[in-house]
């Protein structure tokens, strides 16, 4: 049996050639010495590095060298692989950026098997809580791991939790809210799935801690595997004796229910949540007071994020130090970032708080698909706003995002690259802002409406240039006067596009034009006459039958017919088309 | 599952690392599944009891790598602790021929590749 095993892969190139050249060579080194018994040769598809060159991995030693060339084969096999030294030169020294904290167990036990989670530690931090700590224990550990909201407010978890723990009353209530509305955000979907007693158990903390007496999970309709796992794992826990009567033999009751979302946005903010929970139409209301004072019933709830619970659990099974030891002075731990969009490698990416944003996307993420510039990302979601490329070297943390106008949000990331129009972007976010608008409060219902009109009109060639001083004075407005959140940070989009990328809003309303194509009235067809060969096939194929002319004058693009479906851009093979 | 207490819950902490020492783990949240990862775990599922292997399949969460998805995360003693990315039903087979009773890793599926630690 071989004792060790080595990996290739050529992390320049997505193709496979390469990798299997290098690998060949290298195998018949392998031969050569007599050492294909012993060492297994493997290509992999993937390694997590990118751009550095041929990279191999070596197990059980764990060394991965970047850039080798076909001269080092030699050296490897020698002085790695026979005599077990590392070459200094050739090593791939970056710490690894992710650290799974809120993700520890996801991927690695089965969510639907409880006893998975006890074996990985599962409620020793609840046990703890309930026979070795008073409540007061329990907030001052939290104060000391320094745990922020993970909703996107970054409020800190000790203060909420302290306000509704002191309000002596019978009745107190915990809401768990998993109704993750920002578009490409899936974080939240992801911990339920895949280890939903994470969850459960900060919550049975918090009712203990705060003197509740009932939990909630509040999960959208839209999330109907993440509903199924949080059912079984709440029957497994009454099963077990870690919810109902007397849990674990203590003196405390808890019960927990779910109750589903109906595909409102609005119902993510806690006080339109709370009135869906009362069976009202998901309105928010004016704070103060706030949830935590009087919320659910008029009784005091504590309203947290399905990642922040995840952090609570964490928190108590390993110490608050172990967690205050992560991150940065002010935002403590890791965040969960779902990075979606232009980026080559698109899924849920854990790293400490003071992470760059250029570590999480070119890093561990790839970098773009299609090789061209990363012009901005978008964090926040709809309420949050777009860091351009040149602060890409930005340590993500709750402050640095809000000076730059944005905000960290619940962790959706969308890379966007040169393709990308940073108008249709507002646009998009508009749209979906006035969509999910409740109407409750005239900021919101009608300037959001008025955002929107302007925005399209925009990008449909009929903009003006003092619409960018009224897109302005309106964003203002509904910063200041909006009911909730959902009208206080709608404008986010807007300002922060406009705030950076100015000169594209002026080239639309101006110059007529869209720079990365993609606001189609503003696009122009036409063919290059001397790349043409005039075999018509874009003739042929458009569907409007914009194009006219014959084989000996050529032929041209009537604009005024043209749809700018860009069929003719794809059917033709001598690239005589020029779309602008 | 028996009824918890202080007791019974504390004999689990020194249970240690998981149970199991040999096991092909299958990703099955949402971002799996809708990458096709049910077919795979059937397929997986057929294939070892066909061939009457002891080996368990099991099911897990998202581990992060949602672009790699459907992923089978293969652990055979004598092996590293592999994960194959963009599982197809015909490379499923394949990892239970190869991987599992031939001790022969997947050439161009591997995304990840450790020995795991014992706690």
């Amino acid at each position: 049996m071989h004792n060790k095993e080595v990996f290739v892969r050529d992390t320049n190139s997505t193709g496979i050639e390469s990798t299997r050249e290098f690998f060949s060579r290298f195998l018949d080194a392998i031969r050569k010495k007599g050492l294909n018994e012993q060492v297994l040769m493997v290509r992999s598809s993937d390694m997590g590095i990118y751009k550095k060159g041929m990279a191999v991995k070596i197990l059980p030693d764990n060394i991965i060298y970047q850039n080798v060339q076909d001269a080092d084969i030699e050296r490897i096999i020698n002085e790695t692989l026979i005599s077990n030294r590392v070459i200094e030169g050739l090593l791939y020294k970056v710490s690894p950026a992710q650290m799974r904290i809120v993700l520890r167990n996801c991927g690695k036990i089965d969510p639907d098997n409880l006893e998975d989670y006890l074996i990985a530690g599962g409620y020793q931090g609840l046990k703890k809580v309930l026979f070795e700590m008073t409540p007061e224990n329990v907030i001052s550990d939290l104060k000391k791991a320094g745990l922020r909201g993970r909703g996107g407010a970054g409020y800190p978890t000790w203060t909420k939790w302290n306000i509704t723990k002191n309000i002596k009353v019978a009745e107190k209530f915990i809401i768990c809210n998993a109704d993750e509305g920002d578009p490409g955000a899936y974080m939240d979907r992801s911990i339920l799935e895949g280890d939903p007693h994470s969850v459960m158990e900060g919550m049975i903390i918090a009712g203990r801690t705060c003197g509740a007496t009932r939990g909630f999970f509040y999960i959208r309709a839209e999330y109907p595997l993440a509903v199924e796992r949080v059912k079984r794992a709440i029957a497994q826990c009454y099963e077990s004796s870690l919810l109902g009567k007397n849990i674990l033999g203590s003196d405390f009751s808890f019960d927990v229910e779910i109750r589903l979302g109906a595909g409102a946005f609005v119902c993510g903010e806690e006080t339109a949540l709370i009135a869906s929970i009362e069976g009202k139409r998901g309105t928010p209301k004016p704070r103060p007071p706030y949830p935590s004072v009087r919320g659910l019933w008029d009784k005091p709830t504590v309203i947290n994020n399905v990642e922040t619970l995840a952090n609570v659990s964490y928190i108590f099974l390993r110490g608050s130090e172990a967690f205050s030891k992560i991150g940065t002075a002010s935002s403590k731990g890791t965040k969960v970032f779902a990075v979606t969009g232009k980026v080559k490698n698109s899924g849920l990416v854990e790293v400490p708080m003071g992470t760059t944003l250029r570590q999480i996307v070119h890093e561990t993420c790839g970098g773009t698909r299609s090789e061209k510039e990363v012009k901005a990302v978008q964090t926040g979601g709809p309420s949050g706003g777009v860091i351009p490329n040149e602060y890409l070297d930005t340590p993500v943390d709750y402050e640095n995002l809000q000076k730059l106008g944005s905000i960290m949000g619940s962790g959706g990331m969308i890379v966007m690259d040169t393709d990308d129009c940073m108008v249709d972007i507002a646009k998009f976010y508009q749209q979906f802002c006035v969509d999910e608008s409740c109407g409750k409060c005239a900021p919101c219902r009608i300037g959001g409406f008025q955002l929107l009109n302007i925005l399209k009109n925009i990008c449909a060639g009929k903009g003006k240039l003092e619409d960018l001083t009224t897109l302005k004075r309106i964003s203002k407005a509904m910063q200041k006067a909006s009911l909730c959140g959902l009208g206080q940070s709608a404008p986010n989009p807007v300002l922060s596009t406009l705030k950076y990328f100015e000169a594209e809003y002026k080239e639309h309303i101006l110059n007529k034009k869209c720079r990365a194509g993609k606001c189609t009235a503003l696009l122009n067809f036409s063919i290059i006459q001397e790349k043409c060969k005039r075999c018509a096939a874009c003739v042929r194929h458009c569907p409007s039958f914009a194009i006219s002319g014959d084989r000996e004058k050529g032929f041209v693009i009537d604009m005024q017919k043209c749809a700018k479906c860009s069929s003719c851009l794809e059917v033709c093979k001598f690239k005589a088309i020029r779309k602008e | 599952m028996p009824k918890l207490n202080k007791e019974s819950l504390e004999a689990f902490k020194s249970t240690g690392a998981a149970a199991q020492d040999e096991y092909i783990k299958v990703g099955m949240s949402t971002c799996g599944l809708a990458a096709g990862s049910d077919a795979v775990y059937r397929v997986l599922v057929d294939e070892i009891k066909m061939r009457s292997l002891n080996i368990p399949v099991l099911k897990c969460g998202c581990n992060g790598m949602c672009y790699a998805e459907p992923l089978v995360e293969v652990r055979v003693s004598g092996l590293p602790t592999v994960t194959y990315g963009k599982v197809t039903e015909e490379i499923a087979i394949r990892i239970v021929e190869k991987h599992v009773v031939e001790k022969l890793l997947l050439n161009e599926t591997i995304y990840d590749c450790r020995y795991q630690e014992l706690k």
